[in-house]
């Protein structure tokens, strides 16, 4: 069983501590503060801390109003659902550029037990097309935290952070250094570059390590902000490698993916292959760990579809669970 | 109708047959303007006329008397071109520019946009979010301290939006007694007649049963002033003005 710790949880308590250091920090949730983990801060600062109910449209226009008059506004709920107020989030927050930091939690399969109507595979392609919007998704706990101490001090506008549950690798410590708009490079090499972005980002570095000892050299990129794309670290990456696959927990239309091929076909073309969910839905599992495996987004399945694409058994890639 | 308080008699007329005769400058030019070239969502724009006029040109004032800072939203964005010609003839902005309405890089987009239109600090046109827009800036007053009330403009059309009840339980919920909502009951929305369409009679019971103050008044200056007034009294529960029918002919 592997290792995990807490995306909402490294939230939960980074907000805490925000929230001493920012006067002006509030704090929404639609209902799902005991699930998202802002119970922390609404037990610490009741008078910041809104619960506006099972209600997304008001919670992202009422978090929008609380930005006009001067604060720092930050809208949680699950991902899923925190998109029932897309249009909400277009037509005020991201047309008027406001402060608003919106954190959709539970993402990908996350919600492994939930099934396919909580499972969001969608949020980074709905947001990412959003302009005015940064997309950011962090790869582990501690790159959580690092991540929405620079949203809320340093970043201005709109914003929206993807986090997954309780389903995090463990890839940083402490003292790395993360900053909204770069991607990191975790493994150099020579002959791959493996783009990932959040939870599978271990699975990523396993990969790397099964192509080493198959004489591939991989050089693993953390591309935790989507939008803006750290556009350099990427090509470089690529310019040195000359091959790309991406890997997300999420559907391969729309993505990382898709973000990696639209700035890599216009700048230096290069096939790459989307590793994800592929354009369907998800389901309901009694461990996170079944449900990856179901849907292909494990270290074995991963090599045996790279295998096939470098023999050339594989072109055109089936819809495969 | 009328809901009257003893405040009605402190109503200053001076005031507001000055402001009557500039609601009928502005009528004037709305209807030119239609003639001529710019002929959209009039008739939803000559029935909040004389709400925008009640709330720019009486309530903001009235507010700064009273060391209370005042704020508009029109969350039913498509009757801009009644503010557009307000703000003209207020000479907020310059009776030409009219003639910039919808052009790529006017001030004036067909729904109004913060940082453009003098005034608007929250870009609306897509219906249905500006009590909570509302909320969201009245709570934040509450929070800071700030003595400051919002009014928000909303169509009857426009109640059809769950997210307009969402907004009126939060409101009420959090007791913002600093938010009042206007409701231009023209009784059309795009489609026709609003009974028709989605039934939101008995109206001012919905709002009562969502824990709002109701005041009822005719569509004419003096009444929406008055309206106003009363809702001034008003604690602990925010409040809405439903103000029927038209007194325009078109």
């Amino acid at each position: 069983m592997p290792d995990y710790s807490s995306y909402r949880r490294a939230f939960a308590e980074a907000l805490v501590y925000l929230g001493e250091r920012n006067p002006n920090l509030i704090v929404l949730d639609a209902d799902t503060a005991r699930s998202t983990g802002t119970i922390l801060f609404a037990e610490k600062y009741p008078r910041r801390f809104i619960n506006i109910g099972i209600s997304e449209q008001d919670l992202i226009a009422t978090a929008a109003g609380l930005a006009i008059a001067g604060k720092i506004p930050v809208a949680v709920a699950f991902a899923m659902f925190l998109l029932r107020g897309w249009e909400q989030i277009r037509n005020i927050i991201a047309r008027d550029r406001l402060n608003v930091k919106l954190v959709g939690t539970h993402a990908g399969l996350s919600a492994h037990f939930d099934g396919s109507s909580h499972q969001c595979l969608e949020d980074i392609a709905v947001m990412r097309v959003l302009p005015n919007v940064t997309v950011v998704v962090p790869a582990d706990a501690i790159a959580t935290r690092h991540l929405i101490f620079d949203a809320i001090e340093k970043h201005k506008g709109p914003l929206y952070m993807r986090l997954g549950r309780d389903n995090s690798p463990k890839i940083y410590s402490e003292h790395d250094t993360l900053s909204i708009g770069k991607a990191n490079i975790l493994e150099d090499g020579e002959d791959l570059s493996i783009f990932v972005c959040g939870s599978l980002t271990e699975l990523a570095l396993d990969v790397s390590k099964n192509l080493k000892s198959m004489g591939i050299s991989a050089e693993v990129v953390d591309v935790y902000t989507i939008k803006p794309l750290d556009t350099t670290t990427i090509l470089k990456s690529v310019r040195r490698t000359g091959h790309a696959i991406t890997i997300e927990e999420h559907n391969i239309i729309g993505g990382l993916g898709s973000a990696i091929t639209e700035f890599l076909s216009e700048t230096y073309p290069v096939r790459i292959i989307r590793i994800g969910i592929r354009d369907t839905f998800g389901a309901s599992a009694k461990s996170y760990p079944e449900l990856l495996s179901f849907f292909g987004l494990t270290v074995h399945h991963v090599l045996r579809y790279i295998k096939k694409i470098i023999t050339g058994e594989v072109y055109a890639p089936q819809i495969s669970k | 109708m009328t809901s009257c308080t003893p405040h009605c008699s402190l109503l200053d007329l001076s005031d507001i047959n000055v402001l009557e005769k500039r609601v009928a400058k502005v009528l004037k030019r709305l209807e030119r303007l239609s003639q001529e070239t710019i002929s959209w969502h009039i008739k939803s724009a000559i029935s909040s006329l004389n709400i925008i006029a009640a709330l720019y040109g009486y309530w903001i004032r009235e507010g700064y008397k009273s060391g209370i800072e005042r704020i508009v939203l029109i969350s039913k964005g498509h009757c801009s071109l009644a503010l557009y010609t307000w703000l003209a003839e207020v000479n907020i902005i310059k009776e030409e520019e009219l003639l910039s309405f919808a052009n790529p890089r006017s001030r004036l987009q067909a729904h109004p946009e913060a940082g453009k239109v003098p005034g608007i600090i929250a870009s609306t046109g897509s219906l249905g979010l500006g009590l909570s827009i509302a909320n969201g800036i009245a709570l934040a007053s509450k929070m800071d301290g700030i003595d400051r009330e919002v009014a928000v403009l909303l169509g009857d059309g426009e109640l059809d939006e769950g997210q307009i009840w969402e907004a009126a339980a939060t409101a009420s919920s959090l007791k913002l007694d600093n938010v009042v909502a206007l409701v231009d009951r023209n009784m059309t929305q795009h489609s026709g007649f609003t009974e028709h369409i989605k039934i939101k009679e008995p109206l001012k019971d919905k709002w009562r049963s969502f824990g709002w103050h109701v005041i009822e008044v005719s569509n004419n200056l003096k009444d929406i002033i008055r309206g106003l007034m009363s809702a001034d009294s008003i604690k602990g529960k925010p409040k809405v003005i439903i103000v029927y029918g038209h007194s325009f002919r078109y």
